[in-house]
């Protein structure tokens, strides 16, 4: 019998309890490596699956729990060895038995980025090489996660790996999130589409204090629910737990109402918990959680439900922008951040991705985008491309659970696109086009949107997970076609019960006015039913009248979220145009206002050419806080916000400047890192504005940079000046590596370090150029070598 | 935040939007035991564990003491995804924050210290010594964290490299003793910013006695 066999014939499924308190129990040593035990004591191992199994546990875990490369790196012992010897002592034990044997693994011990310095791909590798390991087991549970991007490393590993059954649990704290802060719907959604058979919780706390967690799982999930808690709280100093076996036995019996059907016990847990678990749920009934499915998207810590209009922005995307178009070309990913800040403040709730431009490797640039954005917003992504390779990576590589943007109803869409939407478990937009274009009537764009939903359904893509598009045309081209989209959309709603998606902007293409057609043709779709509208949410009409919607439709209970964003002010339908009438671009720089160091840039543009704004206003300005800071005047955050104030006047003229077809003058290109095993990087970061803003062009390599690329950076693009940054003095021997490095691979250029732990003394002592003591030494420093 | 001493009261509005920023962001947690020691070879045995402590600066830190508290404290992994957040659109922001948050995990140790002594009246404590000071090497973190459980109970990691992750998190041992200590004093000279402290070289002092 398997799990999936057990899971239907039984009422309730017994695991084990915990293994590490027995084995400290038979001696074991806090600090030691437990999973050794399975070759120098196999009796130890063998002695305690036997007690759990005689208890009543339908599966054992095996004892291979840190059994990963990373964790036995010091054993002396390869992960085969330790995970076979783990299986085969499960198996003895279980031998004649009846029982299960799962194949346990645990978090790797090393943080994924951007957190830590372990990828996704080398965290996939780590567990693929334990999981073709353990192949003699029956199936393979991942407890005690807390980060749901390793989570789903480990369960792709499996699936690419093997075809056994899968269990997960992650740990969740009393503030209802996992350590990295992840949510339990969050995971119930991404891992329930990775495709698992049992989802559920392990660990951190008593059954008395999981009731929540498993309340919102129940509330998440159609699967199979798993309850694996500790003995109750660990005393502070003592660390036993403080409830009985009885206790336990008994709140677990309360949880039965809220649909747990797989049940065990963790840390401080013993036999005689199983033995008094199995008595407790003895002639009790299963009581299947009532399941209600939902459309869903979401990070670890955002899950957004779309039972109401959510927003999803527009601004990633090249198409039509010359400046995004540039930052694509250049590897600017601090533009395209810039690009979705904006719009997570001006209120999206979800972002489009489309990173697709000729003469750029999409695929590449696509799983550096999301890995960017996700290290700096929570709001779910959609990725947008026409390119199946392109999706597959941006799925594999993201965190949560994502939209694919899109797939048609030709034939070779489907084919290529839905498979991957099942695999990884995403939501997917469905345009209503095919092999013959956008049909003109409402009738025919609703057959397309039939076929991908049943399409769909065939390959077990429920239909929540399927967004319509039923595609705006535009009105100046096309008016008679405005209400044909309109049409098929309600129809769609009402027929199919599928969320819609429609791309409100292009409406207006060739009109005047543009925002007053947008707004109220957003306010049309709303009234048919369109849940999803892909706008530019930095135009306060779309954004006015998304909320207004939202008000008059019932959505925004007590018009809470109306009021909080237009409770003050009347809204205004355009900002008067400032002039720089009281305060002029030094003042602005001086005093950090942002905003208005915008907007005098833009109209001094009117009269002024560009370097000349540069040199005789921008950098001297700069000069002066400068010297300001150097005197004690002013602090380093005020010196970081002057630089960001003339961050945004460069971006204006930047702007202004790819539009009339020319380049900014650079003075100079600089390569800045955080060295090898370095992960603090806020310095390097403060260096790096601020010599942008005097004129250089930084070429950021980011954190725990490989050595060797800070020397291939510096040779490809010709860098006279390399910045490094090291804030721990063991990382100080990477620092000293890649100057080395530099000095026998590539003469021409200077190297400057800094960091907390650095000296001048030790500075000259690696070979290093020149010492930065703060930020603002670094600029004078390039100021030096660059001029 | 470099302003050793001199007026920044310009600074404070700012400084009070990040602390009310961080402290909605973050979780404290921090957990201790108590570990008889005993003196082995040039390193001190904490019992009943894989761990001992090497080198002189911890020998002469827990002289005359018989058992020790192992301590990990964290500020949670709020703190540093905030920091990254600000990063991304205010990097003033991010540096204030930042700073906050290294003033505020020493509060969290305080905090436990205090919670400590209460459930151990009658005993001598010394302050607080983290691997990484004096001589008692960094490499110690990985099986400190192991020995309290920290991964898993705390969330408390290590990279290859000795850095804590989340970042914003301390690990530290308390010298107990049954008799009083010899005061020592916790001044520069045994402090390992020594080389670097911007309050030292403005000819300023941290005020950690």
């Amino acid at each position: 019998m398997g799990l999936n066999e057990l899971l239907e014939s039984r009422q309730f499924v017994f695991l084990d309890g915990a293994m590490g308190t027995m084995l400290i129990d038979k001696g074991l040593k806090m600090g030691d490596i437990p999973e050794l035990l399975n070759i120098e004591k196999p009796d130890w191992i063998i002695d305690i699956h036997k007690q759990y199994i005689d208890a009543g546990s339908d599966i054992v875990y095996s004892n291979t729990f840190g059994a990963n490369r990373y964790k036995l790196a010091k054993s002396g012992k390869s992960v085969n060895e330790i995970v076979s010897a783990g299986i085969r002592c499960a198996r003895q034990a279980a031998e004649g038995r009846g029982a299960l044997v799962a194949l346990d693994v645990g978090p790797i011990g090393q943080l994924l980025e951007p957190a830590g310095t372990l990828s996704f791909e080398e965290a996939y590798d780590i567990f693929a090489e334990v999981v073709k390991a353990g192949m003699e087991a029956d199936l393979i549970v991942f407890e005690t996660m807390t980060d749901l991007h390793e989570l789903k490393a480990a369960v792709l590993a499996a699936k690419e790996n093997s075809d056994k059954p899968i269990i997960t649990t992650m740990t969740f704290e009393k503030n209802m999130r996992t350590f990295t802060g992840c949510s339990v719907s969050a995971m119930a959604h991404t891992i329930g589409g990775l495709g698992v058979d049992a989802v559920g919780v392990n660990c951190s706390l008593g059954p008395k204090e999981l009731i929540p967690v498993v309340k919102e799982l129940s509330e998440n999930t159609s699967l199979s629910i798993v309850l694996k808690p500790n003995a109750g709280l660990p005393d502070t100093v003592t660390g036993a737990y403080n409830i009985t076996p009885q206790e336990f036995a008994g709140l677990m019996t309360e949880l039965i109402p809220l649909g747990v059907k797989v049940v065990g016990g963790c840390c401080g847990t013993s036999p005689a918990f199983i033995a008094n678990l199995k008595k407790a749920f003895a002639g009790k009934k299963y009581v299947k959680p009532e399941y209600k499915p939902v459309s869903v998207c979401c990070t670890p810590a955002n899950t957004v439900v779309i039972d109401q209009p959510r927003v999803i922005g527009e601004r990633i995307n090249p198409t039509g922008k010359k400046r995004f178009k540039e930052a694509l070309l250049s590897d600017d990913i601090d533009y395209i951040l810039s690009q979705a800040i904006e719009q997570v403040h001006a209120g999206a709730d979800i972002l489009d991705v489309n990173v697709g431009l000729p003469g750029i490797d999409e695929k590449q640039m696509m799983v550096k985008v999301i890995k960017a954005l996700q290290a700096v917003t929570d709001l779910p992504l959609q990725l947008d491309s026409t390119n199946p390779e392109v999706l597959d990576a941006g799925l594999r590589i993201y965190n949560g659970k994502a939209i694919v943007n899109s797939v048609n109803g030709e034939e070779k869409s489907l084919r290529m696109v839905l498979p991957l939407v099942k695999k990884y478990g995403a939501a997917v937009v469905g345009l209503c086009l095919d092999e013959n274009g956008i049909p003109k009537t409402a009738e025919q764009r609703f057959a397309i949107a039939e076929k991908i939903v049943s399409r769909a359904e065939s390959l077990a893509i429920s239909r929540e997970n399927v967004f319509i598009d039923c595609l705006t045309l535009t009105a100046s081209a096309e008016q008679e076609g405005v209400m044909e989209t309109l049409n098929a959309l309600e129809r769609v709603r009402r027929e199919l019960g599928c969320q819609t998606v429609l791309g409100v902007s292009n409406i207006s293409f060739g009109l005047p006015a543009r925002e007053i057609v947008n707004s109220n043709f957003l306010t049309m779709a709303l009234t048919k039913g369109l849940t999803l509208p892909i706008i530019n949410p930095n135009i306060d009409a779309m954004m006015q009248s998304v909320r207004a919607y939202k008000l008059l439709a019932n959505h925004d209970k007590g018009s809470k979220d109306f009021i909080a964003h237009y409770g003050q002010t009347v809204p205004q339908a355009a900002k008067p145009a400032a002039g720089p009438s009281d305060i002029d671009l030094p003042y602005a720089i001086a005093n950090g206002l942002k905003g208005e160091g915008a907007r005098i840039t833009e109209h001094l543009l009117e009269t002024m050419e560009a370097m000349s704004i540069i040199n005789e206003l921008l950098i001297p300005a700069l000069d002066k806080t400068g010297a300001d800071f150097e005197a004690g005047r002013i602090f380093l955050p005020q010196l970081i916000q002057s630089a960001g104030v003339a961050q945004s006047c460069f971006e204006v003229i930047k702007e202004h400047l790819s539009k009339s077809g020319e380049a900014a003058e650079s003075k100079g290109k600089i390569v800045l890192a955080t060295v090898k095993g370095d992960v603090h990087d806020i310095g390097k970061n403060i260096v790096k504005i601020l010599l942008e803003n005097y004129g250089y062009d930084v070429i950021d390599l980011g954190k725990d940079v490989d050595c060797q690329l800070v020397v291939d950076t510096a040779v490809k693009h010709k860098v006279r000046l390399v910045g490094l940054s090291a804030l721990m003095t063991t990382t100080l021997p990477s620092m000293r590596k890649t100057i080395e490095l530099l000095r026998e691979q590539y003469s021409g250029c200077k190297v400057m370090v800094g960091g907390a732990v650095l000296t001048e003394d030790y500075a000259k002592e690696i070979g290093a150029d020149f010492y930065a003591r703060d930020a603002k030494e670094s600029c004078d420093i390039a100021k030096i070598v660059l001029g | 935040m470099g302003s050793r001493g001199r007026d920044a009261s310009a600074l404070m509005p700012l400084v009070y939007e990040c602390a009310e920023e961080l402290s909605r962001e973050i979780s404290p947690l921090y957990i201790y035991r108590l570990f008889p020691i005993c003196r082995k070879g040039t390193g001190i045995e904490v019992c009943g564990t894989e761990l001992v402590l090497t080198g002189n600066s911890i020998s002469e830190h827990l002289e005359g003491c018989d058992s020790c508290i192992l301590l990990c404290a964290t500020l949670s992994s709020g703190a540093d995804k905030l920091i990254r957040r600000q990063e991304a659109f205010d990097m003033a922001k991010a540096f204030v924050t930042d700073c906050i948050a290294s003033s505020a995990i020493e509060d969290v140790c305080d905090e436990a210290e205090s919670e400590i002594k209460a459930l151990l009246p009658g005993k001598y404590m010394t302050w607080r010594y983290s691997p990484g000071y004096g001589d008692l090497p960094l490499d110690l973190q990985g099986t400190f964290l192991d020995v309290l459980n920290a991964p898993k109970r705390i969330g408390l990691n290590v990279t290859d490299s000795g850095m804590l992750v989340p970042s914003k998190s301390v690990t530290a041992i308390i010298g107990v003793s049954d008799s009083p200590l010899p005061r020592k004093r916790q001044g520069c000279l045994g402090c390992n910013m020594f080389e670097n402290c911007s309050f030292r070289k403005g000819g300023y002092h941290c005020g950690t006695e």
